[in-house]
Order: structure tokens, then C-alpha cells, then sequence
């Protein structure tokens, strides 16, 4: 009877409890003290007068600029033809248009009251935001800065689930728009909509489903010569300092499983979700990123101002953990893979955001790359709402 | 004698739109006051607490509900017009003021489901033990209790726009009671 009674109690329990937070899914017993929760980001504009750029370190003959600021919560950026930038956010819901004036950026905001517009594409002169429940494209924006958008929403068939949900979008050079649906959770076992990457015809149209196991991608990019798809993924919180690590990985054909929710990393099996091989027929990372890293964008560079050495070597944006005692990342890493793209050496390239390790103590977060016709390198940081100019002088 | 905040909106709004780029911190704050409580304790249903809140918090709400990301008419006047500068002089001062007491009478039973869930959901891991809130994260911490559910409400049927999405996978699978036991623990947690 006692026993019965003890069930009954613990089927009531695990009734109310059966989903439980879901980023914090998977929090075991001896971390329930951990105070370790995500990074406040900011809302209000940074004047360049307090960003201290001077803080940022490179290696020698390279030199930083503050090229932009004022776009409160900007990360990714796309690039249109005549060269204005258009930046997704998160919380804040703007997408911003940075045009530059000769010398001295202006900003505007192209829409707002979005539910995290993060994702943001130029294909064929037009402009592709996506939301977390909304597609919009904005044809020949660039020369009518008041054009009405398309809405193709409807086309894409987006679940309702938000968490991780809010996107990076890039077109391939397939034509394609490929578009992440990552865990709704931090660790779970995933409906079958989520934890993946697809591709769409520039219309909505055509969907295919070319990654799963996927986590929360905020960053891909295509190899210049073999045009095969790379991309970054989160790792899983709470299993620790330690990991398990963010990813780098390469797509040598569609249809490969990353893992996700049984196998992390280079082979960790997961804490909560435990299958009998569950790296089984998994497609390990090229490298890992480092713990709780938090990758974001990645490009290969290609540009003739940087030393021939960082030809075709990629570039991954590092903003830097939450769930991990020890702050790790705030960076921008130069990764080179080998020839056949089966592994990678990582090494930190842009440092100095990270003051403090231990307390936790940051000044900006850089989040997305991207290469300008000069060779330049423009960096998002998402914490300050700024862009940083990287540039090379032969000293 | 106090007349009711909604009665003194229509006039409030009038007051803000006209001064909207005429007005002084202090003059501000009092417009601020007059609905939100001297000094930041509101005695007025559906209308939070301001005071203890910490700074980042209040000045990343004010922007969501100067941009209308957030929607909340009451608001939509008070804050037309700010700019990011007196947002982060109003956050400095609501987060510096004295929080409030609790007000209302605990239920001992609610008050125990209440505190179970907080534990089982892990609240004090970002809110603090004492739920006073830090950075981003707000204080829960004797706020009104209509207006905690309220915002969880929000939260879990992704009617509050502009948070993160977190706190909506914190609640999520919570049902109304248990909603409504949360919001009395916090409200009247000493």
C-alpha cells in the first residue's frame, strides 16, 4: 500500500514536472546552487566614446577601428551591392540598415516590432529578414528605402516553438536559402521539425532537410573551392566547466546526423539522454570549439589585404559563455583546416573583450564576420551595438 | 485622497505628450510616480513596483516599451520620446530606491506550493535566493502579485514580446494554479 502510494506520488510529481524549463533541462542535483545564468545584453545605444577599443589585441600589423556604432543588439550583417549593411537582432526586434557616407557610417531602422529578426540575407537586390514567426523580403531595397515588404511566411512553414528558434540565414551558392531550426530546449529530446538545418528555393518553395542532430547553428558559411557548407554549433549547458565543447562542422553531403540529442563534441555521450552507440553513425565535428564557446559567425577569407597565410582560412566569432564558472571566448579565432577538411587548428586572433576570466567581467561580445571588398574584416558586437573595422598595414 | 491611476491617465498622457522634450529628470520621475507609487511602490492593481529593480533590467524594458516591442498602452505616452540617455538615468533611480514590503495577507498553503516550484523550477538560480533580481533578470521579491502572474502569463503565451525566450521555456508545461501559487510566494516572500 505504502509503496503504491509512494508511486502514485512520484507519477504526480513527474506529471506536473514532465517539461521542465527547457534550457534548463538536463541541470544535475550537485549544480542546483549554480548561479551561472545567460549574459544581459543591452537595449540602449553605445556612444563611441565608450567602447574602449584600445583594449582589443591582434596580431602585429593588424589594426581595429570602431567603423559603427548605435545599432543597439546588431549581430548578423549582409552586405548588398552598393554596400549597405543590413544587421538582424534579437530581443530589441529592429532590423537596421548602416550605410556609409564617405568616412562616416549613418544607421536606420528598416522595421521593427519583430520577434527576433535575427536572420538577414541579400539575394538578387533584395533582402531577406526572418523572424521567429515571420519571412519578409524587401525587393530593391537598397535604391527605394521606403518599399514595402513581401511577406512570405506563410511559405515557410515555421514551427511554433521559440526557444532557439531565432535564426542565421545565408544563401548558398546553390541559389538556396538555408535556414536552422534548433533545439527548442537545452536538452531534449527533439520534436521532429527542430534541431536542423534546411534549404528553401529563394520563394519558400522546395524544402529539403539537410542536417539533423543539429543544436542551435548561429553561423555557416561555403568553402570557397569545394563549396561544401561549414557551420557552428552551440554544445549543451550544464554538464560543466568543461563541456561539452561547441563545434565546427563540415557538410560533405545532405542527409548526416551531428549527434544531437545523444552525442556532443568529438564523441561525448550525453548526461541525461543515454543511448546504447549513441555516436553511432554520427558525423563528428572538424574540430571542436571550445566549452560553452558560444561560436557564432564563420567566413573563409579571401581578400587580398591580409597576409597570404589567412588565405582560405576561416575566421569564427567566439561570443563568449555563460554556463561555465570561468568565462571562455570574447574573442574572434583564426581556424585553419587541413587540406582534406577533416581537421582544423584553432587559435585566438581578436582577444581583449574578456577583462576578467574569473568575475565574469566583459565589455563586448563579438558575434558575426564579414569580409568587405578592400579585404577588410567587419566584426559585430552584439553586447555594445557596434561594428568593428579590422585592417592590415605591412609594417 | 488618492484618485485611481487609470482615472489620472487620460490627463497623464496629456501632461507627457506636451512636455514630452520639455521635461526635467525630476519632473519625469514624478509622471513616473504618480502611477507606479511614490518612490517606486505602487499601491495600484496592475501596475508594477519599480523600486530595487535592478538598473539593466528597467532600462532594457524601457526601450521595449518605447520601441513597441513590448505593448502596453498605459505606457505607450510616459515613454514616447525618451531618449536612451534619461532611460538609463531613470533605471539608475528606480534600482536605487528601497524595494518594497510585502502587502498581503500569505496563504500558508499557496505559500508552500509556491515555494516548491520555485525550488523545482530553479527561479532562484538566475532571480537570486532572495529573489531580488540582478542585471537583466528582475526582482519577483514582494512585487504585486496580479501583476507576477500577469507577467508569467505573458511569457508563457509569447504575449510579452522582446524578453529573451527563456523565461517562456522555464514555464513551460506550468499550468495556471501553479502560476497563481508562484505569483504568491514571490509577492509575499519576506
Amino acid at each position: 500500500m505504502k509503496r503504491t502510494l509512494l508511486a502514485a506520488a512520484l507519477l504526480a510529481a513527474m506529471t506536473v514536472y514532465a517539461q521542465p524549463p527547457a534550457w534548463q533541462q538536463g541541470k544535475p542535483p550537485a549544480m542546483a546552487d549554480s548561479k551561472l545564468a545567460p549574459l544581459a545584453g543591452r537595449n540602449t545605444e553605445t556612444p563611441a566614446s565608450e567602447i574602449p577599443i584600445g583594449k582589443v589585441k591582434l596580431p602585429k600589423g593588424f589594426a581595429v577601428e570602431i567603423w559603427a556604432t548605435g545599432m543597439p543588439g546588431g549581430r548578423a550583417m549582409a552586405r548588398g551591392d552598393s554596400g549597405k549593411i543590413y544587421m538582424g537582432t534579437r530581443g530589441l526586434g529592429r532590423v537596421y540598415e548602416v550605410t556609409d557616407e564617405g568616412g562616416r557610417r549613418t544607421s536606420r531602422v528598416v522595421v521593427d516590432k519583430l520577434t527576433q529578426p535575427a536572420g538577414v540575407a541579400m539575394h538578387g537586390g533584395s533582402l531577406y529578414v526572418m523572424a521567429i514567426d515571420k519571412v519578409l523580403r524587401y525587393d530593391g531595397i537598397e535604391k527605394n528605402p521606403d518599399v514595402q515588404p513581401v511577406d512570405l511566411t506563410d511559405r515557410f512553414n515555421l514551427p511554433p516553438q521559440q526557444h532557439h528558434n531565432w535564426k542565421y540565414i545565408a544563401f548558398g551558392p546553390d541559389g538556396k536559402l538555408y535556414v536552422p531550426f534548433g533545439a527548442p530546449c537545452n536538452i531534449c529530446e527533439p520534436p521532429p521539425e527542430y534541431a536542423q538545418i534546411r534549404r528553401y528555393n529563394a520563394d519558400g518553395s522546395g524544402m529539403e532537410v539537410i542536417a539533423r542532430g543539429v543544436r542551435n547553428t548561429q553561423g555557416f558559411t561555403w568553402h570557397p573551392r569545394t563549396k561544401q557548407l561549414w557551420f557552428t554549433d552551440h554544445g549543451r549547458d550544464w554538464m560543466g566547466d568543461k563541456g561539452p565543447e561547441d563545434e565546427l562542422n563540415r557538410i560533405s553531403k545532405a542527409g548526416l546526423n551531428f549527434g544531437y540529442p545523444y552525442c556532443h563534441a568529438k564523441g561525448v555521450l550525453d548526461a541525461d539522454f543515454k543511448k546504447k552507440d549513441g555516436c553511432k553513425g554520427v558525423t563528428l565535428p572538424v574540430t571542436t570549439m571550445g566549452p560553452h564557446a558560444a561560436v557564432m559567425g564563420v567566413i573563409f577569407y579571401t581578400g587580398s589585404m591580409f597576409p597570404k597565410e589567412y588565405q582560405n582560412t576561416m575566421f569564427i566569432a567566439r561570443k563568449g559563455s555563460w554556463n561555465r564558472t570561468v568565462k571562455f571566448g570574447f574573442d574572434v579565432a583564426n581556424v585553419r583546416p587541413s587540406k582534406d577538411g577533416r581537421k582544423a587548428t584553432v587559435k585566438r586572433f581578436m582577444t581583449g573583450f574578456l577583462e576578467d576570466a574569473k568575475a565574469g567581467k566583459f565589455w563586448g561580445r563579438p558575434a558575426y564576420l564579414l569580409q568587405m571588398p578592400d579585404g577588410s574584416m567587419l566584426v559585430s558586437d552584439e553586447q555594445l551595438g557596434a561594428i568593428y573595422r579590422v585592417s592590415y598595414a605591412k609594417k | 485622497m488618492r484618485s485611481s491611476c487609470k482615472g489620472r491617465w487620460a490627463w497623464l498622457t496629456a501632461l507627457f505628450v506636451a512636455n514630452a522634450l520639455a521635461q526635467s529628470l525630476p519632473e519625469r520621475l514624478q509622471l513616473c510616480d504618480a502611477c507606479h507609487g511614490p518612490g517606486g511602490i505602487s499601491a495600484t492593481a496592475g501596475t508594477p513596483s519599480l523600486a530595487g529593480q535592478p538598473p539593466i533590467f528597467l532600462e532594457n524594458q524601457l526601450v521595449l516599451l518605447r520601441e513597441g516591442v513590448r505593448e502596453v498602452p498605459q505606457m505607450a505616452a510616459a515613454v514616447q520620446g525618451l531618449k536612451d540617455a534619461e532611460i538609463r538615468l531613470i533605471a539608475r533611480h528606480y534600482g536605487a530606491q528601497k524595494p518594497a514590503a510585502p502587502q498581503g495577507t500569505p496563504d500558508p498553503a499557496l505559500m508552500g506550493r509556491g515555494a516548491a516550484l520555485a525550488l523545482k523550477l530553479r527561479c532562484a538560480s538566475c532571480h537570486e535566493a532572495d529573489y531580488r533580481g540582478r542585471e537583466q533578470m528582475p526582482r519577483l521579491a514582494a512585487q504585486r502579485e496580479e501583476y507576477l502572474e500577469y507577467a508569467m502569463n505573458g511569457y508563457r503565451r509569447y504575449t510579452r514580446k522582446g524578453g529573451d525566450t527563456l523565461m517562456a521555456a522555464a514555464l513551460y508545461g506550468v499550468s495556471d494554479a501553479e502560476v497563481r501559487a508562484l505569483a504568491h510566494f514571490l509577492a509575499n516572500h519576506r
